[in-house]
C-alpha cells in the first residue's frame, strides 16, 4: 500500500516551483481544474497539457516520478474510460460533441461506437490524468504544513472570526501528518493477517472484501487512540482553538507568485472564450 | 559426530557464514578421520554428538547474501538489509538485538515471505525464497513459521479473542471444532484464563493483549515462532514471566524461537545464540560467551552492554581466575562462581599463611567490598588462585 | 533538609474515576517541592499516568484539591498553568505536530505569542542544548525514535516550563536512546531549574530520581528514596518491579557472605 502511494510527500529539489507561495500554487491548481472542466476539445486539452509539462519540467522532478503517481489510479482511469465508452456507445448514434466530425462508426447490437464517443472517452481520461499529475506536482513541491498555511491564508478573509480557517487548517495539517500513519497501520494489520495464513494477494475477490472489512474496527480504534494521544499532547502544549497565536512562518507573496497566478487565471478564461466562440 | 548434511548438495558452500565454527561437509564419510585427530577433538565432537542426538544441528533457517531494499526503484528507495548471512539451528532460542532501524523487523518479515529479498536467498524449513517479481504461494510455509508483531493492537483484528485465536488455524485448514480447541490450548499455554475468549481483544490490558497476540501465533502450531520486541512497554515482572514462557516453548516443546529485543539483558539467561544487527548488516552471530568477548563493540552497535557482562567484567578484573569460566547467565550462578573463586582463593591463602579462619574471613571481605583497593592487591595472588580453581 | 523550599505541587485527598464503576485513584496525598525529581512507578493500570495528568488539568479529580505553584487548580487558571508545565509522552509520533522539527518546536512557541526573533532564539538555544540542531529541517519520518523523543523534549523545554513530566517517555526507546534521554533528564536535574516527574518502568530511571512514589490499586503504596525502596522486596513484588541484575547479584553475594 505504502509502496504505491507516493502522492503527499514533498520531494526537495530546490526548484523555482518549490519556492512559490503555497497560495499561488493552490490558486493555480483551482484555476487549472476550472480550465480542465471547461475545456471540451483536444486543442484546449493540448494547451493545458503543454503548460503542465512546462511546469512539471520546472520542478526538476523526473517524469518517471509523475508516472508513478498515476500508477495506483490506473484501474480507476480504465474504469472511467470504459464507462464513458459504454455509456456513449449505448446512446446509439447520438453524437456527443458537435465539434467532432463523425469519422467512423461501428455497431454491435444496441451499441454504436463512433469516433466521437471514443474521442470523448479518451478526453475524459486525459483530463483525469492531467488533474492527478497536477495534484502530484502540488504535493511534490509543497510541504503539507505550507499547504495548510496556504489554505488557511486563503480562507481567512472568508471567515469573519478567524477560527473557522484555523480549525480547517489544523485539521488539514493533522490529516496530512497522520493519514500516512493510519495507512501504515492498516498495512501492518494486513501483514499480520497474511502471517496467519490469510494473504490478501492470494485471495479471491469475496474473501478480499471480507478481509478489508475486518480492518475497519482495528484501524478506527487505532485512529481514535492516536487522536486521543494527539489531543492530550496538543492540550498539554497549551493549544486552544481561538487562543491568540503568533506565526513562526510568514507567507511571503513575491512578484513571481503574481505572474504564476495570472498565467493560470488565463486558462479558464481562454477555455471559456473558446467554448463560447466555437 | 555426524557432520550435518546440506540440503542442497552441490550448492556453493559458504564456510565464513557457518555460525558454529565447523566447516560444512557434504555428507562426508566419517571413517576418513585418523585416530589422533579424533582423540584431540574428543570434547568438541562429544558436544556436537550431543547436539546431533537432540536434532539440534539441522539448520531451519539459512540466509545467504540477502539484501532488501524498501520501495526499490522509487525515489524513496531505502536499503534496509545488506549482505545478510545467518544460519539458525532447530530448537534453539535466538535473540536478535540491534538499535532502532538496524533491520531487525525487516529480517523477521523476510523469513515468512511477507517481504521477498531483493538479493540473495532465504531458506526457511523446506522453502527457498528468491528475489522474484511473482509472489509465491506461502501459506504452507506460514503455518510452520509464526510471527508476532511489535504492537499487539496491530496484530489483533477480530471482535472476540476466540475468533482471533481461531483465525490462523482456520486459514491453515483446521475445522471449526479443531480451531476452537487449538484456541483454548494456545490461550492456556500463555497462562491466560479461558474467560477471556469472549472478550474483545482491544479491551484487554496491555500485558494480556500481548499474550493473546502470541497465543494467536501459537494456535497454528508453528515450528518456528518469531516475536518482534514482545517485551517493549511491559513492566519488568511481566517481562520476566513472558521470557520464562518462551523458554518453556523452546525447551519443552522443541520449537525454534527468534526474539527481537533491544535489551540483551532480559534474554541473556535463556538465549542459546545471539544475532546482532547494525545498520542493516549482521555484525555478530554467536553465543553469550562470544558476545562477552566483543562487549566493547556493543556500544558502537547501539546496544547497551548487558548488566551480566558489566558485572562479570568487574569481577573478573578483581578475580582473574574467573576469566577462564564461561559467562554465568543468572545472578545466582554468577554469585556461586564468585563465591567459589573467593573461597578457593581464601583456602589457598590460608594454606600459604597457615592462619586458618582469620585470613579466610579477611580476604572475603577484602574482595567483596565494592570498588575498594583490594583490586590492587590481587595480581600478586592471581597465580595461586587460578591453580586453586583448576585443581 | 529542604524545609525552606516551597511546596510546588500539592495533592490533597484526590479521588479520580474515568467511569463510575472503577476508581483509579483514591485518597492520594502528595507534596512535592521545587527542584525535586519524582519517579512514579507501579504496575500497568495502577493510575500512574492519571496522577500526572491531574497536575495540568488534563484530567480533573472528582474529589480533592490539586494545587500547583501555590494556587488551587481551577478551570480558569488551567491554561496559564499548562504553559508552565511541560509534558513528554510515550509515543513520540503522536506528539509530533509539525512537518519538520523546527515547525514542531515553533508550534508550542506560537501559542505563547512570542515574536519571531524570540522563537528563533529559543529554537536555536534548546536544539543546541539537546544536540539536535542538525535535525531542524527533518521530517519526523526521517528520524529515529530516540531523535524524535529528543525533539519532543526540546519542544517542551523551549516553552521554558517549571515542571516537566515524562510520561513513560523512555519506554518505547531502544537502549541507546533510553540512556541518552536519561542523561538529558539527569542534566536537567543538575541544573536545578526544573521540578520533574517521571512515570516509568525503567529501574535506572527510578534509581536516578530523588523520590519514588509507588502506586498500587490507586493509592500510594510507598513514598521513599530509591535506596530504601529497593530494599523492600514486598513493595517491589506488589508493584511489579523486578530487581535489576546488578542488585540481584549484590543480594545473592550478601546472602553468601560476600560484600
Amino acid at each position: 500500500m505504502r509502496d504505491k502511494l507516493i502522492i503527499g510527500r514533498m520531494i526537495p529539489t530546490g526548484s523555482r516551483v518549490h519556492e512559490l507561495d503555497p497560495r499561488a500554487k493552490i490558486a493555480a491548481m483551482l484555476l487549472f481544474t476550472a480550465a480542465l472542466i471547461l475545456s471540451n476539445g483536444w486543442p484546449q486539452l493540448a494547451a493545458l497539457a503543454i503548460l503542465s509539462i512546462l511546469v512539471l519540467t520546472a520542478t526538476k522532478i523526473p517524469a518517471k516520478t509523475y508516472l508513478r503517481a498515476l500508477r495506483p489510479l490506473r484501474w480507476l482511469m480504465l474504469f472511467v474510460f470504459l464507462f464513458q465508452l459504454i455509456a456513449g456507445a449505448g446512446n446509439g448514434a447520438v453524437n456527443l460533441s458537435a465539434v467532432e466530425p463523425l469519422l467512423w462508426s461501428w455497431t454491435w447490437g444496441p451499441f454504436t461506437l463512433t469516433s466521437a464517443v471514443l474521442s470523448s472517452a479518451l478526453l475524459a481520461v486525459s483530463r483525469m490524468a492531467l488533474l492527478i499529475v497536477f495534484t502530484a506536482m502540488l504535493t511534490f513541491t509543497t510541504t503539507p504544513s505550507m499547504l495548510s498555511r496556504g489554505v488557511e491564508g486563503m480562507l481567512k478573509p472568508l471567515s469573519r472570526k478567524g477560527t473557522g480557517a484555523e480549525r480547517f487548517s489544523l485539521m488539514m495539517r493533522l490529516a496530512l501528518r497522520f493519514i500516512p500513519a493510519l495507512l501504515e497501520e492498516a498495512q501492518t494489520i494486513l501483514k499480520a493477517q497474511a502471517a496467519r495464513g490469510a494473504d490478501y494477494e492470494e485471495m479471491k475477490l469475496k474473501e478480499k472484501a471480507r478481509l478489508l472489512l475486518s480492518l475497519l474496527v482495528p484501524v478506527t480504534v487505532g485512529a481514535f487512540r492516536r487522536a486521543e494521544e494527539l489531543t492530550t499532547s496538543l492540550e498539554a502544549r497549551g493549544y486552544r482553538i481561538g487562543a491568540p497565536r503568533t506565526a513562526y512562518r510568514q507567507l511571503i507573496w513575491r512578484s513571481a507568485d503574481t505572474w504564476f497566478t495570472l498565467l493560470f487565471a488565463l486558462l479558464p478564461v481562454g477555455a471559456l472564450l473558446m467554448r463560447l466562440t466555437l | 559426530m555426524i557432520g550435518w548434511i546440506r540440503r542442497n548438495a552441490g550448492k556453493k558452500s559458504n564456510s565464513e557464514a557457518d555460525g558454529f565454527g565447523r566447516k560444512p561437509t557434504i555428507a562426508e564419510p566419517l571413517s576418513g578421520m585418523d585416530e589422533a585427530a579424533a582423540s584431540m577433538g574428543d570434547r568438541i565432537e562429544d558436544a556436537a554428538a550431543k547436539k546431533n542426538a537432540a536434532g539440534l544441528s539441522d539448520p531451519v533457517i539459512e540466509l545467504s547474501h540477502v539484501d532488501y531494499t524498501y520501495q526499490a526503484g522509487s525515489p524513496f528507495a531505502a536499503a534496509a538489509l545488506h549482505d545478510v548471512n545467518i544460519r539458525i539451528r532447530k530448537g534453539t532460542l535466538v535473540g536478535i538485538a540491534g538499535g532502532t532501524g538496524s533491520g531487525k523487523s525487516t529480517l523477521l518479515q523476510l523469513l515468512n515471505g511477507l517481504l521477498l529479498p531483493t538479493g540473495g536467498t532465504v531458506e526457511v524449513l523446506d522453502r527457498t525464497l528468491l528475489p522474484n517479481r511473482q509472489k509465491p504461494k506461502l501459506n504452507a510455509l506460514r503455518r510452520r513459521i509464526g510471527l508476532s508483531f511489535q504492537f499487539p493492537e496491530q496484530h489483533l483484528f477480530e471482535d472476540t479473542v476466540e475468533k482471533d485465536l481461531m483465525f490462523g488455524p482456520m486459514n491453515f485448514g483446521s475445522s471449526r471444532k479443531e480451531a476452537q480447541s487449538k484456541a483454548v490450548e494456545a490461550l492456556k499455554s500463555m497462562g491466560l484464563d479461558e474467560a477471556l475468549l469472549k472478550r474483545h481483544p482491544l479491551t484487554l490490558s496491555g500485558g494480556q493483549m500481548r499474550k493473546v497476540a502470541i497465543a494467536s501465533v501459537l494456535a497454528a502450531g508453528p515450528e518456528i515462532v518469531m516475536l518482534d520486541e514482545p517485551t517493549a512497554t511491559l513492566d519488568s515482572a511481566a517481562r520476566r514471566e513472558l521470557i520464562a514462557l518462551l523458554a518453556r516453548l523452546c525447551r519443552e516443546e522443541g520449537r525454534t524461537i527468534l526474539m527481537v529485543t533491544h535489551r540483551i539483558e532480559e534474554l541473556m539467561e535463556v538465549a542459546d545464540e545471539w544475532i546482532v544487527m547494525h545498520e542493516g548488516s549482521v555484525v555478530f552471530q554467536g553465543d553469550a560467551d562470544e558476545l562477552a568477548d566483543r562487549s566493547e563493540e556493543l556500544d558502537h552497535w547501539g546496544i547497551a552492554v548487558p548488566e551480566q557482562l558489566r558485572c562479570w567484567a568487574e569481577w573478573t578484573a578483581r578475580l582473574p581466575q574467573l576469566a577462564a569460566l564461561p559467562l554465568p547467565r543468572t545472578a545466582e550462578d554468577m554469585a556461586r562462581r564468585i563465591e567459589e573463586a573467593v573461597r578457593g582463593f581464601a583456602e589457598c591463602e590460608s594454606t600459604n599463611m597457615a592462619s586458618e579462619e582469620g585470613a579466610k574471613h579477611e580476604s572475603i571481605q577484602a574482595l567483596g567490598g565494592p570498588a575498594d583497593s583490594s583490586a590492587d592487591a590481587l595480581p600478586g595472588h592471581g597465580k595461586e588462585a587460578s591453580i586453586c580453581v583448576t585443581s | 533538609m529542604e524545609r525552606e523550599a516551597a511546596a510546588l505541587v500539592e495533592l490533597q485527598d484526590i479521588e479520580f474515576a474515568y467511569t463510575k464503576k472503577d476508581t483509579v485513584l483514591k485518597g492520594v496525598n502528595l507534596t512535592v517541592r521545587q527542584g525535586e525529581w519524582i519517579a512514579v512507578v507501579g504496575e500497568s493500570g495502577c493510575g500512574k499516568s492519571t496522577l500526572v495528568r491531574l497536575l495540568n488539568a488534563l484530567l480533573r479529580p472528582q474529589n480533592g484539591v490539586v494545587s500547583v505553584f501555590g494556587e488551587e487548580l481551577t478551570e480558569h487558571n488551567a491554561p496559564l498553568v499548562r504553559a508552565r508545565i511541560g509534558m513528554v509522552f510515550q509515543n513520540p509520533d503522536n506528539q509530533f505536530i509539525g512537518e519538520t522539527v523546527e515547525e514542531d518546536i515553533a508550534f508550542g512557541l506560537e501559542g505563547l505569542c512570542l515574536d519571531r526573533a524570540e522563537m528563533e532564539r529559543r529554537i536555536t538555544a534548546y536544539t543546541d542544548k539537546l544536540n539536535i540542531s542538525s535535525l531542524l529541517p527533518k521530517h519526523p519520518g526521517e528520524l529515529s525514535g530516540g531523535q524524535k523523543q529528543r525533539c519532543a523534549v526540546a519542544a517542551c523545554l523551549s516553552m521554558e516550563p517549571e515542571i516537566v513530566v515524562f510520561d513513560e517517555a523512555t519506554s518505547m526507546q531502544d537502549e541507546r536512546s533510553r540512556r541518552e534521554l536519561l542523561g538529558v533528564i539527569r542534566g536537567m536535574k543538575e541544573q536545578g531549574n526544573y521540578t520533574m516527574f517521571s512515570v516509568t518502568h525503567d529501574v535506572d530511571e527510578m534509581l536516578a530520581a530523588d523520590r519514588i512514589i509507588a502506586l498500587q490499586n490507586g493509592t500510594i503504596r510507598a513514598d521513599r528514596t530509591p535506596d530504601t525502596f529497593f530494599e523492600d522486596e514486598e513493595v517491589l513484588r506488589d508493584c511489579g518491579i523486578e530487581l535489576p541484575f546488578r542488585l540481584r547479584l549484590e543480594q545473592q553475594l550478601r546472602a553468601r557472605g560476600i560484600g
